[in-house]
């Protein structure tokens, strides 16, 4: 994807994203009023099922059950959201070298070698679709909810630091076997 | 129904490749695929090429889907031409806006071939 950002080497990644409300606030009003555990229970479901949607629809593998509840440090593949009105932070998508090249061939329809800008751009498009899936699967969301254009990075060597203090939604699940992580960093306000 | 020409406009290769897949899993008959990846290149395309149905995402660079629809309102090339917007943009204000832009139809990244058949095969008989 043309506006897909590479970061390598030595790098320390900081994402910040406007915590500008776009619309009346009524979701972050529903949002206020319930029990974390509650809200927590109900995004894990929502991330959970978009991206169960997006893998079966568009890259034509469903996805696997995950036992892994630690999310590692880095992986070789990181493809990142950010939202911003209602509901405020980052969605990210992580998942190995071998893992990546995999969903872009299924993508395209092809086992041939993808080129790497052909994965990052199929790691946006995927990370981009489940945000789109999850704000649509969250009712009032999708309307006061903006998406940001992705952004990919690769490599090994970096640190990720989103810029939030709510909420931390994880799903992991395993891709044809091997394990990918979709995490939801929220902004407490 | 004839062989159909088609323009596709997504900021992403790959969406517009898994775009032109679903319309042939569709049992669509393509004479020709034309590609765009933004607002811009598509007009420019419009103003020389006549096609018979243009699908275009809505967040791109440089001109997005709806300010797309509105400027092909003054093409000749793309009068009577449906127009489907393909977006992970599912709110109800967007699906308003695209259609009162004069889009003709809407679907939802993601999607499957059946969605593309029930959604477009109408458009292209009515």
């Amino acid at each position: 994807m043309d506006s897909a950002h590479k970061a390598e080497g030595r790098n320390r990644v900081q994402l910040i994203i406007s915590a500008k409300s776009s619309g009346p606030g009524d979701f972050a009003s529903k949002l206020a009023g319930l029990p974390r555990e509650e809200t927590q229970q109900r995004f894990t479901q929502a991330l959970d099922s978009a991206a169960a949607e997006v893998f079966e629809m568009m890259v034509g593998t469903p996805l696997g059950p995950s036992d892994q509840a630690t999310l590692p440090r880095v992986a070789d593949y990181t493809a990142m959201i950010g939202l911003a009105g209602d509901l405020c932070g980052v969605l990210s998508f992580r998942c190995s070298m071998g893992s990546a090249a995999r969903i872009a061939g299924k993508m395209l329809g092809t086992d041939e070698n993808t080129s790497a800008e052909c994965i990052r751009d199929a790691l946006g498009e995927v990370c981009n679709m489940v945000a789109g899936s999850f704000k649509a699967q969250l009712s009032d969301l999708a309307e006061h909810c903006m998406l940001s254009v992705p952004t990919v990075v690769s490599g090994k060597d970096y640190q990720l630091y989103p810029l939030v203090d709510g909420l931390r939604i994880q799903v992991s699940k395993t891709f044809e076997g091997a394990l990918i992580w979709m995490t939801l960093d929220l902004h407490s306000s | 129904m004839n062989a159909l020409r088609i323009l596709i406009v997504d900021d992403s290769a790959v969406m517009r490749k898994i775009v032109d897949r679903s319309l042939r899993q569709a049992g669509l008959e393509i004479q020709e695929v034309f590609e765009a990846s933004n607002g811009v290149e598509a007009l420019a395309r419009m103003q020389q090429t006549r096609v018979d149905l243009i699908l275009s995402d809505i967040n791109m660079p440089a001109m997005d889907g709806l300010e797309l629809v509105r400027q092909l309102q003054g093409v000749e090339n793309a009068k009577g031409v449906p127009i489907v917007m393909i977006t992970t943009e599912a709110g109800e204000a967007h699906v308003v806006q695209a259609l009162s832009s004069g889009a003709r139809g809407y679907i939802r990244k993601p999607f499957n071939s059946d969605q593309i058949k029930e959604r477009i095969i109408p458009l292209l008989q009515g």
